[in-house]
């Protein structure tokens, strides 16, 4: 078995074990087996009910989010051939969460449940087009890019706040953008779920685009590889997977900057190599990140976004160290 | 393979770039494009490799418009070697080598692709270094390995834009030999130089371009002659009479 199949493997079987790990974890004492198997049986049992609608959700969507954040930074930094690449770092999160937080501030998610996903998903979408279209200017340019649709992001988010009548409201919205998984059912699974598949499927469909990528965009194109048609499906695949998980979890950032990093090493420089072992990382990550919050430290109930940015930001500043020095 | 420039003319932001050129480029033969800087040439390569669209005429390859061929096909038709290309990211050098079989990831088995990663590593004389990361080579290696690249494709055209630039002497004439066995082997060449020396030596024929336009097409004697480096180039030559440099350059007849 070579080096890639074996991380490949490994890290399967870590998501495996988390992914069971969080179905028994939760203070009620109940066995995992006995309420699948109520629920798959139709017996309405408490352990089927918690299984069901509490933990079997919780676990799904940390699964799929975490997957598709660590392969849309796979992808992305593969897209624009930088390290610094990924949703949360360029704005793209945050972008959009003022989507999702605009629809549900005007009431509209309350009258047509769609709109909060779609207004995630068109908050993604710009950011990443107008990321883009600004690529072309370089690295220095694009982290720019990023630092400023965050802060624009950022400073609409709080008028956003600034601006709700109650503070039960704002405390609501507070708490979302945070970024948690702890209210999780399984009416946020079926909202999330399509965007976060198809969004993966699309990024997945880029795997030999961004290896011909890594020759320069003349070169990809000669082979057979237009670079709008790659273009589109990264930014597809990133709306609709980042924008789908925001609608439903919040902002959860630094996962798409972690695992490719950590996993480069281990699954070699080709960017279609990186895409698969960055999803199982990601996916890997967000589990145990929910595991984590889970656990009664403080009292408190901490909040996954919050944990995922205290693992990503010393990753973050060790890229920024690791680069000082080149030419940008 | 026939590739085949119809009257192409190209305007870009107000410049004409191109203007009405028809040359082709036939299977055993290495044809150099040469002229001076901002002639036009390397927009012309670009266009014969089907990364710029002309404003008017068609590239045709047996015949067939090159810009409504599905991109995959055109991909194993035609192999393009840039004149810069980006740091390869920590890629061994057999990886690198082997993207260039990408475009017969449909139409070819593994050993082929094996054997003609192999045959490319052999060919620039890289088959040594075929597990070292491409981040650590030189930039003399670091050229052949993106050639070699360009060679696994086993396209039956080649075009390389300025492939010997960033070369020293001895590897210029390793690689344009390497391109006259190309075209023995069948292959249709075409190369952008600067160095009139080596396109003397190593081209079948010889595209001289100008402002634009193509000036003269032929055979080495017929193009570069001394009328052609007075009027194209601005430069006075004095004969030799060796094989290689049968001239050097004496003086500018361009008033400053």
């Amino acid at each position: 078995m070579n080096r890639y199949a074996l991380t490949v493997a490994i890290l399967g079987a870590l998501v495996l074990a988390l992914a069971i790990l969080s179905l028994a974890a939760g203070p009620a004492g109940i066995g995992v087996i006995q309420g699948l198997s109520d629920m798959l049986h139709g017996r309405e049992t408490i352990a089927a009910t918690i299984i069901g609608q509490i933990r079997l959700p919780r676990m799904i969507l940390a699964l799929l989010i975490g997957g598709t954040l660590g392969l849309s930074g796979a992808a992305l930094q593969g897209l624009v051939r930088n390290p610094l690449a990924d949703p949360g770092v360029l704005g793209i999160s945050g972008c959009g969460a003022l989507g999702a937080v605009l629809v549900f501030y005007t009431g509209v998610s309350a009258l047509w449940a769609p709109a909060l996903p779609l207004a995630a998903l068109s908050g993604a979408g710009l950011a990443t087009l107008l990321l883009l279209a600004l690529t072309r200017g370089g690295t220095l340019v694009l982290v720019l890019a990023g630092a400023a649709l965050g802060s624009m992001s950022a400073a609409l988010l709080a008028l956003t706040l600034n601006l709700v009548p109650s503070p039960y409201a704002s405390y609501e919205i507070m708490h979302w953008l945070m970024g948690s998984l702890s209210h999780a059912s399984l009416h946020d699974v079926l909202i999330a779920a399509p965007g976060l598949l198809i969004g993966s499927v699309l990024l997945f469909s880029t795997a030999r685009s961004l290896d011909a990528l890594t020759l320069g965009e003349d070169v990809a194109q000669t082979m057979g590889f237009p670079l709008r048609a790659v273009q589109w499906r990264v930014v597809l695949g990133t709306a609709l997977a980042v924008g789908s998980g925001v609608a439903v979890a919040g902002g959860i950032g630094f996962v798409g900057l972690v695992m490719p990093h950590l996993l480069r090493p281990l699954a070699g420089a080709r960017p279609s190599r990186l895409l698969l072992p960055s999803a199982l990382g990601g996916a890997a990550l967000l589990l145990a990140a929910d595991l984590f919050v889970r656990l009664p430290v403080s009292g408190a109930e901490l909040q996954l976004g919050v944990v995922t940015s205290l693992i990503g930001t010393p990753v973050f500043f060790w890229q920024v160290w690791r680069l000082r020095g080149r030419p940008v | 393979m026939i590739l085949q420039t119809d009257t192409i003319s190209l305007t870009l932001q107000g410049n004409r770039l191109l203007n009405d050129i028809a040359l082709d480029v036939r299977p055993g033969e290495v044809l150099g494009l040469i002229g001076p800087n901002g002639a036009g040439k390397s927009t012309l390569l670009r266009i014969m490799a089907g990364l710029l669209r002309p404003e008017t005429g068609r590239v045709l390859l047996d015949g067939q418009d090159l810009f409504t061929m599905p991109p995959e096909q055109r991909g194993r038709h035609l192999a393009y070697l840039p004149q810069e290309a980006p740091a390869a990211v920590g890629m061994s050098v057999r990886d690198v080598v082997t993207l260039g079989r990408l475009p017969h990831r449909r139409t070819a088995s593994a050993e082929q692709d094996a054997t003609a990663v192999q045959q490319a590593l052999d060919a620039v004389g890289m088959s040594a270094f075929a597990d070292r990361s491409s981040a650590r080579l030189s930039g003399g290696e670091r050229a052949r390995v993106l050639l070699a690249r360009a060679l696994a494709v086993q396209a039956p055209i080649l075009l390389a834009d300025e492939p010997v630039a960033a070369l020293d002497p001895a590897q210029a004439l390793t690689v344009m030999d390497l391109f006259g066995q190309c075209a023995v082997q069948g292959q249709a060449v075409a190369v952008v130089l600067h160095d009139l020396a080596l396109a003397a030596r190593f081209c079948t024929r010889i595209a001289v371009m100008s402002q634009g336009r193509l000036v003269s097409i032929g055979t080495p004697a017929e193009v570069l002659t001394d009328t052609l480096f007075a009027e194209v180039y601005g430069v006075a030559v004095r004969r030799c009479g060796e094989v290689a440099v049968p001239w050097s350059l004496v003086s500018s007849t361009r008033r400053p």
